[in-house]
């Protein structure tokens, strides 16, 4: 897909580059998002170790 | 008679590796040598210096002929060979199936709250792999065909096990010289790192101090893993082996319900793992394998990549600031670029020597972690550009 020339891999570096920041945000986002989850309730983490093996 | 004598002792010789020792190899063991004492002396990263620098030594006394007359074959890459004591321990790397077993340790021992509490940071993971790309071009400008300075560049990830999967992947000849760059230069990072960090920062924000962040639910821990290994393997599946394992190894620490799993793989998998890595990888030093030019290439290109990694990393915290209403210290930046928890512990060495009051470990954790999923998706998007499966 990408050629085996130094125009390859500065085009894959900077495909790569911009990507890279693209997904990781994304994640970023996602994570910005989990606060909402503790509106569903809380864990007992203390029973949650009392089922353990 | 003495002639006879000299004829038997001659032929008793070259069955030894006595006759085939070459200054290479004496340069290989200083090498090893000098990784023992890093470990021992000052306490970097003894866990794999000691077990690299050791099969280094070993790895580069030459051991007999494979075949009359032909030529020596060190020790260890003679016990590497099928049959031979480490045969399994150097396919487990060679066939991918160690790099996904760390990361499933990683996972269990690996608290991902700080990446969880602040997820602005989380982008400094990307920002602080500017050095796998600087790394790629120059390869390819040095000659590399754009496979090998894909594995090349994969270094400055500092990212042991994915640098061995990427190159596994990509160029597998190239698998001693990168895991070797890749394991040395974060076990240097102590070394490595702070220089290009105080030479990007004033003394004013190696000071700034961070406020404390929120504490992360379990719930939020729990529910973390099971995000990110259905994100990674829908979007990555070359890399997806990986991830996916180290967010298992993270959700059995975190269910409370299987602490003895947990415990299995973050404790003695991982320390079998580790002395198995470290036998396989310094077993690739022998000195007639390793003393090449394109070995010096690739340990010159990898430091690179991890000094514009470190780099790219202040410079993106610091590009943040100008957007940011409670700043944030640069000096985290550096850790975007993995290598967990040490890039991670430099970035809070710098900050408190800077400000004895500054506890920056934390903050730092949150970009560190975050590089593990930056190396990750790099290599993922290299992979998939490359037409890698």
């Amino acid at each position: 897909m990408i050629p085996d020339t130094v125009y390859g891999a500065i085009l894959l570096s900077i495909i790569d580059f911009f990507l890279s920041f693209v997904v990781i945000s994304s994640i970023g986002f996602v994570l910005s998002l989990f606060p909402y989850l503790n509106r569903l309730g809380e864990i007992d983490e203390k029973k949650l170790k009392e089922g353990g093996h | 008679m003495f002639d006879q004598v000299l004829f038997f002792f001659n032929a008793l010789l070259q069955q030894t590796g006595a006759a085939n020792f070459t200054w290479g190899n004496l340069v290989m063991m200083i090498i090893g040598g000098t990784m023992i004492y890093l470990a021992i002396a000052k306490h970097y990263e003894p866990l794999l210096l000691i077990g690299i620098g050791f099969s280094c030594i070993v790895a580069n006394v030459p051991g007999p002929p494979d075949v009359p007359g032909g030529p020596p074959v060190s020790a260890l890459l003679y016990v590497v060979k099928e049959g031979g004591l480490f045969h399994y321990a150097y396919e487990g790397v060679a066939k991918l199936i160690i790099p996904p077993l760390i990361f499933l340790g990683v996972g269990a021992m690996t608290d991902f709250g700080p990446m969880i509490a602040n997820p602005k940071l989380v982008i400094l993971g990307a920002g602080a792999h500017l050095g796998i790309f600087v790394a790629l071009i120059l390869a390819k400008l040095v000659g590399f065909s754009i496979s090998e300075a894909g594995a090349i560049g994969i270094i400055g990830g500092a990212d042991g096990p994915m640098a061995i999967f990427v190159t596994v992947k990509l160029a597998p000849h190239l698998l001693g010289p990168v895991s070797v760059a890749a394991y040395s230069y974060m076990a240097l990072m102590p070394m490595i790192q702070p220089p290009v960090m105080k030479l990007l920062t004033t003394p004013e924000e190696r000071r700034i101090e961070m406020a404390q962040i929120r504490k992360v639910s379990k719930l939020e821990k729990i529910v973390f893993p099971a995000v990110i290994a259905v994100i990674v393997n829908l979007f990555f599946p070359p890399v997806a082996p990986l991830i996916t394992m180290l967010m298992l190894g993270n959700l059995l620490k975190e269910v409370g319900v299987t602490e003895r799993l947990a415990k299995t793989a973050a404790g003695p998998l991982m320390n079998i793992i580790i002395m198995i890595l470290t036998v396989a990888i310094g077993s690739t030093m022998a000195a007639d394998k390793f003393l090449t030019w394109d070995t010096i290439l690739i340990v010159g290109l990898g430091l690179l990549a991890f000094l514009f990694g470190t780099a790219s990393g202040v410079v993106t915290a610091k590009i943040m600031n100008l957007f940011l209403k409670d700043k944030i210290n640069p000096l985290i930046g550096s850790a975007g670029i993995a290598s967990v928890p040490i890039a991670a512990r430099v970035s809070h060495i710098v900050a408190n020597q800077a400000n004895p009051h500054n506890h920056l470990i934390f903050h730092a954790m949150g970009p560190n972690l975050a590089g593990v999923f930056g190396t990750a998706i790099s290599g993922g998007i290299m992979l998939a550009l490359l037409g890698v499966q």
